[in-house]
């Protein structure tokens, strides 16, 4: 409440206590994840739950069932593939995104909830792979910020497993999620607006 | 019945309506005209060939035509469903137009959109004409078109930021 009147005490009687919300918030969040060393237990928190959302674009998609399938289990490192983007804070692209699915990644990206962290899987995520110079395909990077690659094509079960390794590890030494509570946004990547966009065909 | 016989009773049937019928290795090609193109479609129909598998198309700019080919064959008819015959028709190139065949063959609606999108060709009479797999602003380009050229990348233009 910003503003309340001093009735009940008769101390206060008369006096308006005015206060800014956003202030008093910015002060209690400060103190929680600078002072009281909360954030790394936000960063310990985060690394465990992490929830891709499935975006199967290509045959990467194999690979990425193959990584939850019993042999490698994937769900050791805490992440569980979930459905809604609303219910999820990871997303691996796997593979080829053509125009198309541009849109749908960004999308898909907005709804998700914070912070969120991306790995992009195989080749065509990277520079096209088998659709190099193509007429249909974008880069990924370019309508979402990445943090971890994976080369191959399509990458081994054990190199997505290796990725979301990587990507607790990047979170836990960067702060990557506390910082993100405590900004607001993410201060260590750049966060990339189409050059055109990617929705500029879709008519409702 | 074998190839051979089969592309004879073709030739037979069709007679004039033909510019021309080949025996290719596994198949019989039959080229028409623009306007003859239905009733060699309904004549194969009656024959025997219930079904197409697929529409595709040729570019040729330096003879300033596109070759429509619908490739039919028969699920009903045992003896023809081991062959396939190539039904093929020449257009201009500057203005592709033809009439298409969704009333005899029910299955080419959606290869038609394709030809459509990937090469421009206009099919009269099509129920639902519209880009199936392209963005709408892409399939205004042609892309599967000789002319349509594919902006070419350097191979460092596709690393990302931070590793420039």
């Amino acid at each position: 409440m910003g503003v309340g009147v001093g009735g009940a005490c008769a101390k206060g009687e008369g006096k308006v206590y005015a206060g800014n919300l956003n202030v008093a918030a910015k002060r209690a969040r400060d103190i929680i994840l600078g002072k009281l060393k909360l954030g790394e237990v936000v960063d310990w928190a985060t690394t465990f739950s992490l929830w891709p959302v499935h975006l199967v674009t290509s045959c990467c998609g194999a690979e990425f069932a193959a990584t939850w399938s019993p042999r490698f289990d994937a769900e050791q490192y805490g992440a569980l593939p979930w459905i809604s983007p609303r219910q999820t804070n990871f997303i691996i692209i796997e593979g080829t995104v053509t125009r198309k699915m541009a849109c749908a990644l960004r999308i898909t990206y907005e709804q998700m909830a914070h912070p969120k962290f991306v790995i992009a899987m195989g080749a065509c995520a990277l520079d096209g792979g088998l659709f190099y110079n193509s007429y249909n395909v974008v880069k990924p990077w370019e309508i979402v910020p990445v943090d971890v690659y994976i080369a191959g094509c399509p990458p081994p079960p054990e190199a997505l497993a290796r990725a979301i390794l990587d990507l607790r590890k990047k979170i836990r030494e960067k702060k990557m999620a506390s910082n993100w509570l405590r900004e607001g946004w993410r201060g260590d990547v750049e966060y990339p607006m189409p050059k055109e966009d990617p929705c500029k065909w879709w008519q409702p | 019945m074998s190839l051979p016989e089969l592309g004879e009773e073709i030739r037979v049937r069709l007679g004039v309506l033909a510019r021309e019928v080949k025996v290719a290795k596994g198949f019989v090609e039959v080229v028409t005209g623009r306007e003859t193109l239905r009733e060699v479609a309904k004549t194969l129909k009656e024959m025997g060939f219930d079904h197409v598998k697929s529409v595709t198309a040729v570019d040729y700019p330096k003879e300033g035509k596109i070759r429509v080919t619908y490739h039919a064959s028969s699920f009903l008819n045992e003896e023809l469903s081991r062959f396939m015959v190539g039904l093929s028709v020449d257009l201009p190139r500057d203005k592709p137009v033809v009439e298409t065949l969704y009333p005899i063959w029910n299955s080419v609606e959606f290869m038609e959109r394709e030809v459509y999108e990937f090469f421009g060709v206009i099919f009269e009479g099509h129920p639902d004409l519209r880009p199936l797999l392209l963005a709408p602003d892409l399939a205004e380009k042609k892309v599967m078109r000789k002319d349509f050229v594919v902006r070419e990348e350097s191979i460092y233009e596709g690393v990302p930021h931070e590793y420039k």
